[in-house]
């Protein structure tokens, strides 16, 4: 075989270039510690990796929505138990003047003036803020949701946050829901339509079709039972009557119905707290699925660092003979050997 | 047998020795030089004379030609090879521009910012009361917007410098087609008086494989030993005397329109005006490849993802309510178009002007209303691309991934390429290279035969001198 002299020159030039190629290539890998540095070093790994950031800043924004829904139905629930004391305690004085043995229209009469203090109290807890927002006002969240003479002005908007991918949790409770034992039979307040993610995830409307005007749910409810509603507002005032007119019918009457307020309420602060729960778990199972993704981002992204400096050592050392050899190989000519 | 032809015979091996040497220090100082064949001087036993009867004597050496070593199949093959290698060289480079464009890897790119861009709605559903999420809302949108802006004009940017290679390179594709059929023209005059063309075919090879770079042509050769080239799918370059040159064709472009419209490449040789897709390989049919596929497909996907976002929040916004209580805009500026949306993509003067005309509820009178912000923040999980088949970040990412794709696929066609051509190469080294140690062997076998050659006159001569000597 004939080996001419760009033959050699042009493999020492090549074998130069090869190692260097992959020595760069490996130094990029330790000065990022990443393998994948531009999408064509991992086409499909670099569509995934693409996936789990997004993944990642989506889930962080989920956690900060379940802390804020947690905060939220933290703030009702504690609203709720307060008004739950109120009625116990408006229950309490109703046992006391209902019977002639215990109390008389002195007694009631004395009594009306705390119900009066209960009352406000009850109007102040309903009106509860955090912030500028008031809790119980449905989608009316500007304005107190509950007039001085106890009617409901708010709206029964749900406020739902997506606190998992598709996952939503409203983190309100809309006062009249709490107020009224049967909300159905009242005159409701402005039917806010089922939610559109609800609509949404059914599959039944697409973006461009979306309308919010609709109000489906109203038929149904009044199709429901006609069960009769108490107002924990209309009853304090009843029983505040009671007490100034001494009339102990009304006054036991209003027994039961603090009953069925007190049972209201309290399904309600059980309603809140499996949503906390529901929170909690969504929020555990987000701060998991990060810390695999994190584990699959890294596999998947991550320089092998160790593999990376023992690559880097290797080539070093092929680059070191590659030169070595090439030294060799150029250094002679036939003329030096013909003098 | 004469003395006088002693030294006749002695002087042609002189002759030859020397020609021999000039070939061989004409080979030395050509090692370098491409595309350079060595050289042989071909010799024969000049024709034997009849001495006295039956003795045919040797009348010395004749110089029959000067051959170059040199393999016409193995530089056809490297032809095609380097045409295939400077393709591949001219993608790989025009692709690693694209995929810079999309600086995912980094951490900062589309990617992220639509997903902040999401997450803003997200934020305005906790806090759909709130004007100073409004305004981050919209500043993130305008970081989306600029960033669609940004991968445009930087992939328009990638495409102007294609185009103004692609007319370098056939500025170059012409001169060294009038170069081709010049060296045509040089090696028919000298090879008329019947010897070799030697170096001007040498340079004719360089010259047609470097003609062979820029795209795929055809050649065959006349009997007059001129090459005529045919541009593949287009018709000919150089027939004869003739030498036909492509011209580009650049209108400025109008801003409007695809870049079809603003560049054509043209050849005199082609009666059809427009060759722009008839130009297949090369250097030149990379470019276009590059140029007309994966940037074209890149800027329409780019496109049709923004006009998609633009149009799906617009429709959803629209129905919303500001938080001044009155009917929603649109969020973005509608486009007519999907044309360009991405270089268009901006909020609508409502939005732009005022951040509370950006709605997160549905009713009035409700500031705690965020169903239209979560409705918005949910098309991110919605197939709204592709038919309704894909999701907008899965649009994106295969988008990249696609880039990605091509980008590394061609690097490793590079890689396989350049072994071939390497493989090619040696084997056309082995053939025509010059070896310096071969080439002194054979110049100190030359100048002995020149000195023995040399000695054989010095006898004769002292043979004649010992005859003139005898009548003394």
């Amino acid at each position: 075989m004939r080996v001419s002299d760009n033959t050699n020159f042009g493999l020492v030039r090549e074998t130069i270039n090869r190692t260097k190629g992959r020595m760069e290539k490996l130094q990029t890998q330790s000065a990022t510690l990443k393998k994948v540095n531009t999408p064509s070093d991992d086409p499909v790994g670099s569509s995934k990796i693409l996936e789990i950031r997004t993944d990642k800043v989506n889930n962080e924004q989920f956690l900060m929505n379940s802390k804020l829904a947690e905060a939220q139905l933290n703030n009702s629930e504690s609203a709720l138990s307060e008004l739950g004391d109120i009625v116990i305690r408006a229950k309490e004085i109703a046992i006391q003047q209902a019977s002639g043995a215990s109390a008389n229209d002195d007694t009631r009469l004395a009594v009306a003036e705390e119900i009066t203090q209960m009352y406000q109290s009850a109007i102040g807890t309903a009106n509860r803020r955090i912030g500028d927002r008031y809790v119980f006002g449905g989608f009316k969240t500007d304005q107190p949701p509950v007039t001085v003479d106890g009617k409901y002005v708010g709206d029964d908007g749900q406020m739902m946050v997506e606190v998992g991918r598709d996952v939503f949790i409203a983190m309100n409770i809309p006062g009249h829901e709490v107020f009224n034992t049967n909300p159905g039979v009242e005159d409701r307040p402005a039917d806010m339509g089922s939610s559109p993610e609800l609509q949404m995830r059914a599959g039944t409307r697409t973006p461009a079709s979306y309308s919010a005007t609709g109000q489906p749910g109203k038929e149904a409810g009044k199709a429901g039972p006609q069960a009769e509603n108490v107002n924990v507002f209309e009853e304090l005032q009843n029983l505040r009557i009671g007490l100034l007119t001494s009339d102990t019918e009304t006054i036991r009457n209003t027994l039961d119905r603090f009953d069925q307020i007190h049972s209201r309420i309290n399904s309600m602060r059980a309603k809140i707290g499996s949503r906390i729960n529901g929170l909690q778990t969504m929020s555990q199972s987000l701060e998991r699925q990060n810390i695999t993704n994190a584990q699959l981002g890294s596999h998947l992204e991550d320089a092998d660092m160790a593999q990376v400096v023992s690559d880097l050592a290797k080539e070093e050392t092929v680059f070191r003979s590659a030169l070595q050899s090439s030294g060799k190989l150029l250094q002679p000519t036939l003329m030096e050997f013909l003098k | 047998m004469a003395l006088p032809n002693v030294m006749q015979t002695g002087r042609s091996g002189m002759v030859a020795a020397k020609a021999q040497m000039a070939t061989t220090s004409h080979n030395i100082s050509n090692a370098n030089t491409e595309g350079f064949s060595r050289q042989r001087v071909e010799q024969r036993a000049d024709n034997a004379i009849p001495h006295g009867g039956k003795n045919m004597i040797g009348q010395g050496v004749g110089l029959a030609r000067t051959d170059r070593l040199n393999d016409q199949y193995i530089e056809k093959q490297i032809r095609n090879a380097s045409r295939d290698l400077s393709h591949l060289e001219e993608k790989d480079l025009a692709l690693k521009q694209t995929e810079d464009i999309f600086n995912e890897m980094g951490g900062e790119g589309l990617n992220r910012l639509v997903s902040k861009f999401f997450n803003e709605f997200r934020k305005l559903a906790n806090e759909p009361d709130n004007e100073a999420v409004r305004q981050s809302v919209r500043e993130s949108t305008l970081a989306m917007a600029n960033d669609f802006k940004r991968l445009h004009s930087s992939i328009e940017d990638v495409r102007n410098h294609l185009d103004h290679r692609i007319e370098g390179f056939a500025s170059e594709a012409n001169s060294i087609a009038v170069q081709v059929k010049d060296l045509n023209l040089k090696i028919k005059v000298q090879e008329l008086s019947g010897g070799q063309a030697n170096d001007l075919r040498d340079q004719r090879d360089t010259m047609m494989k470097k003609l062979s770079t820029y795209f795929d042509v055809s050649t065959h050769t006349d009997k007059d030993g001129g090459i005529n080239v045919d541009i593949k799918g287009v018709g000919p370059l150089i027939s004869g005397p003739n030498a036909e040159k492509i011209i580009v064709d650049r209108t400025p472009a109008d801003g409007e329109g695809k870049p079809e419209n603003s560049f054509s490449l043209r050849s005199t040789g082609n009666a059809s005006n427009d060759i722009t897709h008839a130009l297949k390989g090369g250097k030149i049919g990379a470019l276009l490849e590059v140029r007309d596929q994966t940037l074209s497909s890149v800027l329409d996907r780019l496109d049709e993802m923004a006009s998609t976002i633009t149009n799906s929040v617009n429709s959803i916004h629209r129905e919303g309510i500001t938080r001044y209580g009155t009917k929603g805009v649109d969020f973005f500026k509608t486009l007519e178009v999907k044309d360009r949306a991405s270089q268009y993509m901006a909020l609508s003067d409502g939005v732009a002007n005022d951040a509370n005309m950006i709605a997160a509820g549905a009713v009035a009178n409700a500031s705690g209303d965020n169903r239209i912000a979560v409705a918005i923040s949910q098309l991110q999980n919605m197939r709204v691309m592709d038919n309704g088949n894909t999701t907008i970040d899965a649009f994106y990412n295969g988008l990249v991934a696609d880039v990605g794709v091509v980008a590394g696929r061609t690097r490793n066609s590079l890689v396989q390429q350049k072994d071939i051509t390497m493989q090619l190469d040696k084997m056309r080294e082995q053939i025509s290279g010059v070896s310096i140690d071969e080439e002194t062997a054979n110049l100190l076998q030359f100048q002995r035969a020149f000195d023995a050659s040399a000695k054989v006159i010095s006898v004769a001569d002292q043979c004649l001198q010992t005859v003139l000597d005898l009548r003394r």
